[in-house]
């Protein structure tokens, strides 16, 4: 490939739409100010005359009520849960760093460390939690651990691109002077991967609240999330939206904290997308199999193992922490094992029949959304922020919201589904639709293009990176909201299976549920993974370098 | 070539371009920062004008200017035949090359070709597209993607792009700055034919001088930032140009000419 690292950073670096001046003006201060209070007093109105008896909307002034008389008792659990996310948070993360070193220095080892990684992501947290909290007792241990989960793999990705987005030139110049692979790390890819590593930190911030409030859904004592049911229970909607908005406050807040340290130490954007590592498309297609079975493979068996050896080293008791062969002799070996498997099977389809349609639905409405925002600039600018603060929410604090709004029905968890796909893809798809260089804009200008042409011809494809690293980040994300919502709520799918085989200790059934979930969701991101390596093929053949 | 587009193209000559009081300041990060300083400019109906000048002195902005992808400061103007240049694009009449070759990384050499074919609303002639691909170089490279060609040969694309629609002003910004020295010579004696004539009007942003007197029918040598217009030099050489023309004296002359006013003459005769 004559297209070298240099070409396609500067290629994809440039931005379609650099940032605008910005105009002090104290009218438009004003006009926000009153757009706020119009919002607010509509909000109000809407929630106390047509949508009074739905449990969907709490209104500003009954939030507020909530908020001042429950000061102490939201305080305290807003302290806790932020605690388990920042614990977690700052775990995950350093073990994405040192995932990504160890990857650096020993490069034979990406693969598979990166499939590893993989699947601890895909693990279903709704089921850990209440295992973790078998193994660890009493306290904040299962939220802790849930919260790193959620955010190590978020952070591992786009370290792992940074180290490898380095152009080609800068790595022969360490090894002009005849330097190993320790210098080049450490004078090179570590400068050059920290705008991703700040990138991922970013990301994750809400996704260690995700992990925090996971656990405490699942049957922790103190926290936000406890809260949260306890509201649901009780039908409170004001309550479940000043904890639905103090969650977002927090994980704002820290989004902005990490945002500005970022400034500071990286102020370039990165400019590569989320692609990893491709097959070497001149090896013969036999191979390629070949290699990826193998790797599979390899994979599985290392699992398998580090399940058996792990629990056998921490010495867990068997009575919950059940091992390989249990779960083999539930769904295979066992009298019963064609009846358990039928259960599992009806559970796994009524979540994907609810997972699938809601995850497709989440990408559809961002990519449009994003689409339609790109064709006027003026609604991109206004809408941009209100896109990037949704992205530092942590969706999933809205779970119990929409499961108290939209009956306990299919369809609520499906829409759980859909936001959970939907804001991520949407803050992805707007950055990628900018992703068109400017170069390439100004031809289309040269023709005086009309824009739905330039978006159809250009800024969608542009976007293609973008929309598929968000899309496969989305798939297990989507599974995970479906089982928490099930969990919650509905009892039908998998959520709700585990749910009762942790509440009757039929730990067997819980596990074996556990590996089919992450199976499913492995599943997934392979799949769309597979239409990635496809369209990128064409679309951006520079990224497949990575 | 098609019988609409020559009909269409042939019925309209070439239009002269009319700049007045063109100006540029850029928001800096501290203070305004003025790249081109006010400048009066008429391009004649079919002539091929180089522009020359030191980095940074605003030669690809007037280029831009020029096409309306930017707007010079208040009270400059640009008309192309009396008209803005946003009508120019909008008849589909008006191709410019960037520095950067700034193709499409997902389409061919060829389907990045035939897009400004369908962007300028002519219809996709594919015997033409392979001529031109040919043209410059680049027969047997139809079904190449950007990322596996050179650097030299993505700008080579970009130039047919640019000449596929047959444009009426045609504006190039160090179109052969990446291309090496051999096919740049030769792009440099076959490739004018194609824009000069009754039907184009042509600007070039270029920083080799010896490469600006053979293209060109006149030079103009812009000074350092902010950019103004020192030199308006006539070429005087005759058409069609030729390779023996580069020892001539009439030549030489004006390349050292040049080079004194910008201040390079040794770079500019070890060009020569």
């Amino acid at each position: 490939m004559v297209l070298q690292g240099e070409q396609a950073v500067q290629a994809t670096g440039r931005d379609g739409d650099g940032p605008r001046p910005a105009r002090a003006r104290p009218a438009a201060a004003l006009r926000v100010l009153l757009g706020w209070v119009l919002v607010i007093g509509l909000w109000e109105l809407v929630g106390r005359t047509v949508l009074a008896d739905r449990h969907l909307i709490g209104v500003p002034s009954g939030i507020l009520g909530t908020l001042v008389e429950n000061a102490d008792v939201y305080g305290r659990g807003l302290w806790f849960t932020t605690r388990e996310a920042m614990i977690g948070y700052l775990a995950g993360n350093v073990a994405a760093v040192a995932l990504a070193l160890l990857v650096v220095l020993l490069p034979g080892l990406e693969r598979t460390v990166l499939r590893l990684a993989l699947v601890v992501y895909c693990l279903p947290l709704v089921a850990l939690g209440p295992l973790l909290r078998l193994a660890y007792g009493f306290g904040d241990g299962p939220q802790v651990t849930l919260a790193a989960l959620a955010v190590y793999y978020l952070t591992l990705v786009p370290l792992l691109v940074g180290m490898r987005a380095v152009p080609r030139s800068w790595l022969d110049l360490t090894a002009t002077y005849g330097r190993g692979r320790w210098t080049t790390l450490v004078t090179v890819r570590a400068r050059a991967a920290l705008p991703y590593l700040m990138a991922g930190l970013q990301a994750s911030v809400p996704a260690a609240f995700l992990g925090a409030l996971v656990g405490e859904f699942t049957g922790a004592e103190r926290g936000i999330g406890v809260l949260s049911i306890q509201a649901l229970r009780s039908l409170d909607t004001d309550g479940l939206w000043a904890l639905m908005i103090l969650s977002a406050v927090v994980s704002m807040i820290g989004y902005v904290l990490v945002s500005f340290i970022a400034r500071r130490l990286a102020p370039e954007q990165p400019t590569v997308l989320l692609a990893t590592p491709g097959a070497d498309p001149r090896r013969p297609a036999w191979r390629r199999w070949l290699v990826s079975a193998g790797g599979v493979a390899l994979t599985a068996a290392i699992v398998l193992l580090a399940w058996a050896g792990l629990f056998w080293l921490l010495d867990l008791n068997p009575y919950f922490a059940k091992r390989p062969w249990d779960v083999w002799e539930w769904l295979v070996s066992a009298p019963t094992a064609a009846e358990h498997r039928a259960e599992l099977f009806t559970a796994a389809s009524q979540t994907a029949l609810v997972a699938v349609p809601g995850y497709f639905a989440g990408l559809a409405l961002g990519v449009l959304l994003a689409a339609a925002f790109s064709l006027s600039a003026r609604v991109r600018r206004a809408l941009t922020p209100v896109a990037v603060a949704l992205r530092c929410v942590p969706i999933i604090a809205i779970a119990p919201l929409l499961v108290a709004a939209l009956g306990r029905g299919s369809f609520g968890t499906a829409v759980v589904v859909a936001l959970m796909t939907f804001f991520p893809t949407l803050v992805s798809c707007l950055y990628g639709l900018g992703r068109l260089p400017g170069q390439v804009a100004d031809v289309f200008a040269a023709y005086a293009t009309p824009r739905t042409r330039v978006l159809v011809l250009g800024r969608l494809p542009a976007m293609a990176p973008a929309f598929f690293a968000a899309a496969r980040i989305a798939a297990p994300t989507a599974l995970l909201a479906a089982t928490v919502a099930e969990w919650l709520a509905t009892g039908t799918g998998l959520g709700n299976m585990m749910a009762v085989d942790a509440a009757t200790s039929r730990y067997t059934s819980l596990w074996s549920t556990v590996v089919v979930v992450t199976l499913m969701a492995l599943a997934g991101y392979a799949l769309v993974e597979a239409v990635e390596r496809r369209v990128l093929a064409v679309v951006a053949p520079e990224q497949s370098r990575w | 070539m098609t019988g609409v587009q020559t009909a269409r193209t042939a019925g309209r000559p070439a239009p002269e371009v009319l700049c007045t009081a063109v100006a540029k300041t850029f928001p800096g990060p501290a203070e305004p920062l003025p790249v081109l300083a006010s400048l009066d400019l008429t391009l004649e109906a079919g002539s091929v004008t180089a522009l020359v000048g030191p980095s940074g002195c605003g030669k690809s902005t007037l280029l831009r200017i020029i096409a309306g992808l930017e707007h010079p400061d208040a009270g400059g103007s640009v008309r192309i035949d009396g008209d803005d240049p946003l009508e120019v694009r909008r008849r589909g009449e008006l191709a410019i090359a960037f520095q950067d070759a700034s193709l499409l990384p997902w389409r061919t050499a060829a389907g990045n070709v035939a897009l400004a074919r369908r962007l300028a609303g002519q219809p996709v002639d594919h015997r033409k597209v392979a001529r031109l691909l040919g043209m410059v170089g680049l027969a047997g490279f139809e079904k190449a993607r950007p990322a596996q060609l050179s650097g030299g040969m993505r700008q080579r694309a970009a130039i047919a792009r640019c000449l596929v629609t047959e444009p009426r002003l045609l504006l190039l910004d160090e179109p052969f700055g990446a291309v090496d020295e051999l096919t740049r010579r030769r792009l440099n004696i076959e490739l004018p034919p194609l824009w000069s004539g009754a039907t184009t009007t042509t600007l070039l942003v270029t920083h080799s001088i010896p490469e600006a007197v053979l293209l060109a029918d006149r030079v103009l040598v812009m000074s350092a930032r902010p950019g103004s217009i020192v030199a308006d030099l006539p070429v005087g050489l005759e058409r069609p140009r030729r390779m023996q023309q580069l020892h001539s004296r009439r030549f030489t002359e004006l390349v050292d000419r040049i080079g004194t006013l910008l201040g390079v003459d040794e770079y500019a005769l070890g060009q020569g």
